[in-house]
């Protein structure tokens, strides 16, 4: 009899904190979503009242042309920005796992450093390189006559896709490569009494047996772009093409933190929670699909 | 082989949780407290806590704990205002909590009226007090006959120039103008260096010239706003800096005090810097700066006023405060007390002074980096008494300057001019103000 209640609490610490700090403000931001207020008075001093607005605060976020430019503007970086480092990850992580690999422990760190430094950090160290008059990269490119504006309005999406392909790639490839170590060795070893050359063994046996990394950095990815934040909010002080709603988290945060608006950051919260899930489903169900086919 | 705690009892537990979540998301009675008796002074012994970003303020707050035995001020360093600070107070006072006195920026007071998070200290005598500040100061934190915060630092604008190179090597003289500002930015760029840069996506320098041409943007009437920012004035500055722009006279590659900034202004590259006084702490870090910089007076228009006011801040007794008395008892030592003004200086390296006749004592000394001039009693002081007093803050003014933000970004993209831009803005300013219940006009 006792033994059923110790798990609870001994897990007590635990749940606690994940209702207080997980589950409740989930709970209140949703609850929020469906609220505003109005005030009366020159500076609300005739007092003010919460209501509900349904689905008003939605509309509103979905009306509001910055936070729509800013989904659709995550959608096109990740399109790009996420294939380009997955595949990256991935051709890192066969190559440090080729049985011709010298001093893979060294590269492997190598790799991964970037991911030590936090993103502000990341930045910071990059806008030196991207900065006209600073940077050598573009005193470089000047030499040879091509003019790039690293921070121009057309531009700083994809500043901003390297920097972000710089920090992870590294983490990815290490995920990738864990994944590839589980792989038992008789399968090698039997491919390799059939006759399979390397490029055989990747395509026939490492790439579909890791599939479930590969599916597992696709999903942190999507999720990772729809949250970008640290990099275009540094960046915004040098660069033209940078608002305040530039991807969907800066508007979040410049509702809640800045306007004082919670109603509407609640609503804009949720909209890009949905669309995380969403955008997961979705790459789970095609790679269902594909792995059904093959 | 019951369950610890029955399914019922959970239920009922989890919709208690939610019930006092969804309480915490109400808002506060905002404006409640200053409809209520005023709350009398304290008897016994009072504790005041005191939130803001300036550094080393508890050693300001020893001062006055030290001059006198009844009120013990503590106080705690938070993050700067947008940076969560904001969040904090605001999310602490929507909670019934908070500390009684919390550092908010000059524009942003009646934001925080609005969320009714503040006293108005009219009721508790402070208009008897405006004689001891500078009028520039007191008129910032006035919204009809409502003063909500006590002014604690401003900042007159003024120009800080590299004499070195400004004068020495180019053989330019500080503009008086606007008009000889752009012929002294066209002799920069022909000399391959930068007159001024800005921060593209940086709103807050509209308004700033604007008040300076003396266009008052917001004007309370009665319980109307009136919006006046597509105004003759306001026209007449904007179609000057699209002029400016169009030339492409200053850069917008990057805002003042930006890292790359430090290094052009370091290189001599970067000449100067139109802004607030507060900027002189800033520029006396540019890497080899010592005796080359001087300040001089912030270009003008013939009509209109000296200068504008960019930054400074205020110090706001919150509407959750169970001692608004004894807090603006500390707050008139802190902000008008010559030993209160010189321990903000030295401590918290505040802008300019609020105070009406004492600018801090150590500014009034020849300063060794802006080239042994005397700049706070010859430039500042002249600066911060010719502003427009008229100029009131709106609510909601972080919105209003990030929407005019991302309008000066379309403009620097070549996608618009400040002459088309300003009107469009104010449309949707209007309209932002009106979705939260406010009554707005714009004036014809």
């Amino acid at each position: 009899m006792r033994s059923k209640s110790a798990p609870w609490v001994l897990m007590a610490p635990f749940l606690l904190l994940f209702l207080f700090t997980m589950v409740l403000p989930i709970i209140i931001a949703i609850v929020q979503s469906f609220l505003t207020v109005q005030r009366t008075g020159l500076v609300g001093e005739d007092g003010a009242v919460s209501r509900f607005a349904g689905l008003e605060n939605y509309l509103a976020a979905l009306t509001n042309q910055n936070f729509t430019d800013s989904i659709l503007r995550m959608l096109a970086f990740g399109v790009v920005q996420v294939t380009v480092m997955i595949v990256a990850s991935t051709i890192l992580a066969l190559l440090l796992e080729s049985a011709s690999a010298r001093w893979p422990g060294l590269f492997r760190a190598a790799y991964f450093l970037p991911y030590g430094i936090p993103g502000v950090i990341a930045t910071i160290l990059w806008s030196f390189l991207y900065v006209p008059g600073l940077s050598p990269i573009v005193d470089a490119l000047g030499w040879v006559g091509i003019d790039v504006d690293f921070l121009g309005p057309n531009m700083v999406l994809w500043s901003i896709a390297n920097i972000v392909t710089w920090t992870y790639t590294g983490y990815n490839m290490l995920i990738i490569i864990a994944q590839l170590k589980a792989i038992p060795a008789d399968l090698y070893e039997a491919a390799k009494i059939d006759g399979a050359g390397p490029l055989r063994v990747v395509t026939s046996i490492q790439l579909p047996l890791i599939r479930p990394a590969l599916m597992l950095t696709i999903i942190f990815s999507i999720i990772g772009t729809l949250q970008l934040f640290a990099e275009p909010q540094v960046l915004s002080s040098m660069s033209s093409g940078i608002n305040s709603e530039y991807t969907p988290n800066l508007s979040a945060y410049a509702y809640a933190f800045q306007y004082n608006d919670l109603g509407m950051a609640s609503a804009e919260a949720v909209i890009i929670a949905l669309a995380a899930f969403i955008l997961s489903a979705a790459a789970l169900g095609i790679s269902n699909r594909l792995g059904r086919k093959s | 082989m019951r369950p610890l705690v029955p399914r019922r009892t959970a239920l009922a537990g989890g919709a208690a949780a939610l019930a006092a979540g969804l309480a915490a998301c109400a808002p506060t009675g905002a404006g409640k407290v200053n409809a209520e008796a005023v709350i009398p002074p304290s008897d016994g012994p009072v504790t005041l806590t005191y939130w803001a970003w300036l550094k080393d303020l508890q050693k300001v707050a020893d001062k006055f704990n030290a001059s006198q035995d009844r009120i013990t001020v503590n106080a705690t360093w938070i993050p700067g205002g947008n940076a969560g600070g904001y969040a904090k107070i605001l999310s602490a006072v929507a909670a019934g909590g908070g500390p009684d006195i919390a550092q908010v920026e000059l524009r942003s007071v009646p934001e925080f009226a609005l969320a009714g998070a503040l006293t108005d200290l009219s009721r508790y005598g402070f208009a008897d007090d405006e004689k001891d500040f500078d009028p520039g100061a007191f008129a910032q934190i006035k919204v009809g006959d409502s003063l909500w915060a006590v002014p604690q630092d401003t900042g007159p604008g003024a120009m800080f120039f590299n004499k070195d190179v400004f004068e020495g090597e180019l053989g330019l003289t500080p503009p008086k103008t606007w008009d000889e500002f752009r012929t002294v930015a066209e002799e920069v760029t022909k000399a391959g260096k930068t007159l001024m840069t800005l921060d593209p996506g940086d709103g807050s320098v509209l308004p700033f010239w604007a008040m300076q041409k003396g266009s008052v943007w917001f004007e309370p009437q009665d319980d109307t706003w009136v919006l006046n920012m597509a105004d003759d004035p306001t026209m007449e500055m904007a179609d000057f800096w699209d002029g400016i722009f169009a030339d492409k006279l200053v850069s917008t590659g990057y805002g003042a005090f930006s890292t790359p900034w430090y290094a052009a202004a370091g290189k001599g590259d970067v000449l100067s810097y139109v802004g607030g006084s507060w900027g002189d702490a800033l520029i006396e870090t540019v890497p080899g700066g010592k005796g080359k910089w001087a300040v001089a007076d912030m270009p003008r228009w013939d009509d209109g006023y000296a200068s504008g006011g960019l930054g400074g801040s205020s110090a706001a007794v919150l509407s959750t405060s169970e001692h608004p008395a004894e807090a603006l008892e500390f707050l008139r030592w802190m902000c008008t007390d010559p030993d209160g003004i010189d321990a903000m200086i030295e401590n918290s390296g505040i802008g300019w002074s609020p105070a009406a006749d004492y600018i801090g004592k150590s500014r009034e000394k020849a300063s060794d980096f802006f080239s042994g001039q005397k700049y706070n009693v010859d430039v500042i002081e002249p600066m911060a008494k010719g502003q427009n007093l008229d100029w009131t803050w709106a609510p909601l003014m972080q919105r209003i300057i990030d929407r005019l933000g991302d309008g000066m970004l379309d403009v620097v993209g070549g996608g618009s001019t400040f002459t088309k831009m300003l009107p469009q803005a104010q449309d949707d300013i209007a309209e932002i103000m009106r979705k939260i219940g406010l009554k707005v006009e714009i004036a014809k």
